[in-house]
């Protein structure tokens, strides 16, 4: 009797598709080892079963080496044998190191069913797999699926009552080694082919010359691609619709409304010049909105469809090995760039995918660093529209004084934290290029993700604020940090309310400072104390989660000691 | 016949795995990859002066952090 249905398999072979193919609950899946580091559970219908699916984070071995393998392995070992099947995923184009699972989990004793993933790239390669052979060898159902197309997944489900466990001696690690060389041996044609420009393009990524270029472009072209999609969805959609068609019948529909009233205050704000201006006035109608889908949403559509693309081809993990050098001097190693580049877009997934390092001590710098030192695209997408117009001289420098940070702090933690870090140990995906349907499929659970987290939140804070605003309740704390802040950083008593708001949402935050009409100095230090300081309610909470209540007093002790001496270096360091 | 450490070895070049100097955990986890003692790897390249020496075992290729690599003996002729 079948309850529960496990998908396990090495890194990077596809468990996350198969996952989405078997339940229809999309997950993000992703070209490179580690994409899961959360356990997504899903239902499949099995006759008139319904039966639980549970998509684990890769491992290469049941000895866990990482924290998300840890949880695969215990989440496997919690569940009886007898009630369970497990769907071992394998990559068809390397056979062999995958195998090495498949016969440890036969060994075990569970109900194994192989899902022999990712059949075209192997024919693209010239691998031809016998599948009948292969599972007369093993004992157990060998199927041939291609996810991300769909095939073979009916018949992968039809056949997962016919799984069984089989008795096989266990074996040391060498002996299953010299096993699987013998079934590879037998079941596997490898076909001649020329180099092809893939191939070639995979080598020169990882040598140093070709490589150092190449990420050079890469990183070049993609800031690029990112400002132009979301200036063009701004100047030709979202700013259209809201100043043409919004504005109008928003101004007409509160024609009658007393303008200093209480739901006036609330819903429309202040009126600037006598008109509603939607970067100024505040209300939950006019600048919430226009904070979320005029300024931000069309920089997370950008920012997440060159990320998703990276993610998809493979490159990540080859930008890994170039940083090795320079991370392992911050108490890192290479592969901290992928949760370095997720917190770009959010510090959540970032701080969430630090479970790909090893030990606790790298998870705890890199997820302090990126609560740090590394923006999130609401939070960039407003700094830019808000000192974009003094030059980009502030905007860079914004971005300088994160980077610097990032160095000088990593550089300090790794010589004060107790231990060492582990070194690099990766394995290089090749290049592939997933079908496009995939690629808009993620990017657009992505942009709903970030529209159902971060919208009613914001309405939420926006309304909240102006409440508290409107019976003046706030002036309690501007009295008591405003001296603090003035002598400090050289900011107004109005910049108070703002700050405090960033703990709840960065963009509304950088938001409330745009009525102020702070100077290019003021705002420069307002936007890097915001980035710098405490990171938002949501972070905070999955830091908590993360990395304990002590880890996380710790680093909240680091981030005000940073905010305090940066916002005061810099208000006495610039002189106007 | 020649043993040299996967940093010494110049890249393009195969050599076979004769040892890890390195506790039973590096073994395991290398071995797990599919590194192990007697098995024939080529090396891609090595990134800078103190950085990461990438080599293709099988169908696998790997990327080993500097101290790692110096680690694993290769026999090359």
């Amino acid at each position: 009797m079948i309850r529960k249905i496990y998908l396990i398999g090495n890194p990077n072979v596809g468990k996350s598709v198969v996952f989405s193919r078997l339940t229809g609950v999309q997950v993000i899946s992703s070209n490179y080892p580690g994409t899961t580091v959360e356990i997504s559970k899903g239902y499949l219908r099995l006759g008139e079963e319904r039966v639980e699916v549970v998509d684990l984070p890769g491992t290469y071995l049941l000895e866990p080496s990482s924290e998300a393998e840890r949880v695969a392995v215990s989440l496997l070992k919690e569940y009886p044998k007898n009630e369970m099947a497990v769907i071992n995923i394998i990559d068809a184009t390397n056979l062999e190191r995958n195998l090495l699972l498949t016969l440890q989990l036969i060994e075990e004793g569970y109900t194994v069913i192989v899902s022999l993933n990712m059949c075209d790239d192997a024919g693209h390669r010239g691998i031809k797999i016998d599948t009948i052979k292969l599972e007369k060898l093993i004992g157990v159902p060998v199927i041939s699926t291609c996810a991300v197309t769909g095939l073979g997944i009916k018949l992968l489900i039809s056949r997962i009552t016919e799984g069984a466990s089989v008795s096989r001696n266990r074996l040391t690690n060498e002996d299953r080694w010299k096993e699987i060389g013998r079934i590879v041996q037998e079941v596997q044609n490898l076909e001649h082919r020329h180099h092809t420009v893939r191939e070639i393009l995979e080598d020169a990524s990882v040598r140093p010359l070709t490589g150092i270029f190449m990420a050079a472009g890469i990183i070049y072209a993609s800031f690029k691609i990112v400002r132009f999609i979301g200036e063009t969805i701004i100047s030709r959609i979202t700013d259209p619709i809201f100043f043409n068609l919004y504005q109008p019948i928003l101004e007409k529909m509160t024609l009658h409304w007393q303008a200093k009233g209480f739901w006036f205050h609330l819903f429309i704000g202040d009126l600037i010049d006598g008109k509603i201006d939607f970067k100024q006035s505040l209300g939950v109608l006019t600048t919430a909105p226009y904070i979320e889908f005029g300024m931000v949403l069309p920089y997370i559509v950008a920012f997440y469809f060159i990320l998703s693309l990276l993610e998809d081809i493979g490159y990540l993990p080859r930008l890994a090995i170039l940083l090795d050098n320079i991370l392992h001097r911050l108490g890192l190693h290479g592969y901290a760039i992928i949760p370095v580049l997720l917190g770009f877009g959010c510090n959540v997934p970032g701080i969430l995918s630090t479970r790909i390092l090893e030990s606790r001590r790298e998870r705890f710098i890199a997820s302090t660093i990126i609560s740090i030192g590394v923006p999130c695209v609401p939070l960039q997408a407003m700094i830019f529209g808000l000192l974009g117009h003094f030059g980009g001289f502030y905007v860079g420098g914004v971005y300088l004084v994160l980077f610097s940070l990032v160095i000088i702090l990593g550089l300090i933690l790794n010589r004060m934290l107790k231990g060492y870090s582990p070194e690099l140990l990766l394995e290089i995906p090749p290049y592939r290029f997933p079908p496009l349907a995939m690629l808009g499929q993620k990017l657009y659970f992505r942009i709903k993700g970030f529209i159902i987290e971060a919208v009613p939140v914001v309405i939420a804070g926006v309304l909240l604020i102006n409440i508290l605003i409107y019976f003046k309740l706030f002036d309690f704390i501007t009295a008591i940090f405003a001296p603090f802040l003035n002598g400090l950083f050289g900011l107004p008593k109005e910049s108070v309310v703002a700050l405090v708001i960033g703990f709840f949402r960065k963009d509304v935050a950088v938001g409330m400072l745009m009525p102020l009409s702070l100077s290019a100095k003021q705002l420069f230090i307002s936007a890097t104390l915001l980035a710098i300081s405490f990171p938002c309610i949501a972070t905070f909470i999955v830091l908590w989660r993360e990395l304990g209540l002590k880890d996380l007093i710790k680093s909240t002790l680091i981030m005000i000691t940073i905010s305090i001496i940066v916002g005061t270096a810099l208000n006495f360091l610039i002189l106007h | 016949m020649k043993k040299i450490s996967l940093v010494l070895m110049k890249s393009d070049f195969k050599g076979k795995v004769v040892d890890v100097l390195g506790g039973a955990s590096l073994n395991n986890k290398l071995m797990s990859m599919g590194l192990y003692k007697g098995k024939e790897i080529t090396k891609l390249s090595h990134i800078g002066l103190r950085g990461p020496v990438v080599i293709k075992v099988g169908r696998t290729i790997l990327a080993l952090g500097h101290g790692m690599a110096s680690k694993i003996l290769v026999e090359i002729e």
